[in-house]
């Protein structure tokens, strides 16, 4: 597989894509893209995953099985995916119809000082995903290209993989999800961001 | 005695059956195989397989966003391998979750601190670290400790572990 650097596609330009596009779907979101999606586009169906690397895909396939009437979106990090890669196994073998797993491939660990992801270059998430057993999988380095074919792809029976290659926005995270919190000795932490989020989300699947 | 050889999984079962739990996320574990057969064959609760443990609670939490009521089934091995899930998402999440850990290898003669080897030794000292509390199923009689589990995880708003401290059967 050939080295596809530089991506073409901005965060900002896909996120816009999939907003246009949303309806009732619950969103899953973590790392560097939670940020911007959650300041422009939070509704009562998002669920926000910091803490936890990885672990945004399997937590968006539970929703899933649970209703299987609710489409879910997973926008994924290609660092996070690469800390559960196993992942791809069990969703693929639990097989949702409505599922859409997105992974933002910039390429570093964003948050940590802009390592490489490993492999980078030489690997293929979609490819993965394809080999794991995904009903459909792509791979986008342009936005034309992904907004052309993405009406397409949520007619697809899932689960359905996309993989974008994005520029590495250099944001460094500031987890604005969980901030610090000081709590009395003996008590429990206040609700952290994805506490205080499921029970919305909950709620909004019982309307 | 106060300990059984053995654990029957029709009666295990049944007793999760009763709880109401709707879905069993499951990572194989040899100490639970006789249950996770049955469960295998059981239309409800529903069967999920995960490719390892820190995924089998991510799912089980989902699943609660979505209005069902998931028991994770792992092994000791799988705790120790799950912790960053079990402390981000079921603890700080604040999940009502039970966990049911299979203790492979146990010497039912003895405590669990009591022996040589870590795996069994440190799972009750790994979950009070993480102040969650737990029980250890010994016989059939145990098994309303299932009921208990799931009322403490719904007070606690949090996981409550079931240490499965002999094999099924």
């Amino acid at each position: 597989m050939s080295d596809t650097r530089p991506s073409k596609i901005s965060v900002d330009a896909a996120l816009n894509v999939l907003d246009k596009r949303r309806e009732d779907q619950v969103v899953v979101s973590t790392m560097t893209v939670m940020k911007p999606w959650r300041e422009e586009f939070e509704s009562d169906r998002d669920l926000f995953c910091v803490g936890f690397m990885g672990g945004a895909s399997t937590f968006g396939l539970g929703v899933q099985l649970a209703r299987p009437d609710v489409p879910v979106w997973i926008f994924d990090g290609d660092g996070s995916l690469a800390m559960q890669l196993g992942s791809l196994l069990t969703i693929a073998n639990a097989a949702p119809r409505k599922f859409l797993h997105i992974v933002f491939h910039n390429g570093i660990y964003a948050t940590s000082g802009a390592q490489p992801v490993l492999a980078e270059g030489r690997m293929s998430f979609a490819e993965m995903a394809k080999g794991a057993g995904y009903a459909e999988a792509v791979r986008f380095d342009d936005i034309e290209s992904f907004e052309l074919a993405l009406d397409d792809l949520l007619e697809v029976e899932g689960p359905v993989f996309v993989e974008l290659l994005t520029e590495p926005t250099g944001e460094s995270f500031k987890s604005p999800n969980n901030p610090p919190v000081v709590h009395p000795e003996g008590e429990r932490a206040l609700p952290s961001a994805l506490a205080s989020r499921w029970p919305i989300v909950n709620e909004s699947l019982q309307e | 005695m106060i300990y059984a050889e053995s654990i029957p999984a029709e009666p295990f079962l049944k007793a999760i059956q009763s709880v109401g739990f709707t879905d069993v996320v499951a990572v194989p574990d040899t100490h639970q195989r006789s249950l996770i057969d049955i469960l295998s064959k059981h239309e409800t609760p529903r069967f999920i397989q995960a490719a390892t443990e820190d995924e089998a609670i991510a799912i089980a939490a989902g699943l609660i966003v979505g209005g069902r009521i998931p028991l994770v089934q792992i092994q000791h091995a799988g705790l120790y391998a799950s912790v960053n899930h079990l402390r981000g998402i079921a603890e700080d999440g604040r999940f009502p979750m039970v966990l049911l850990i299979g203790l492979l290898s146990r010497d039912a003669e003895l405590l669990p601190h009591e022996h040589g080897g870590s795996m069994v030794r440190l799972a009750q000292p790994l979950l009070d670290t993480f102040d969650i509390p737990h029980y250890l199923m010994e016989k059939e009689d145990d098994l309303n400790f299932i009921e208990l589990a799931y009322q403490s995880a719904l007070e606690r708003e949090g996981p409550v572990a079931l240490l499965v401290g002999v094999a099924t059967s």
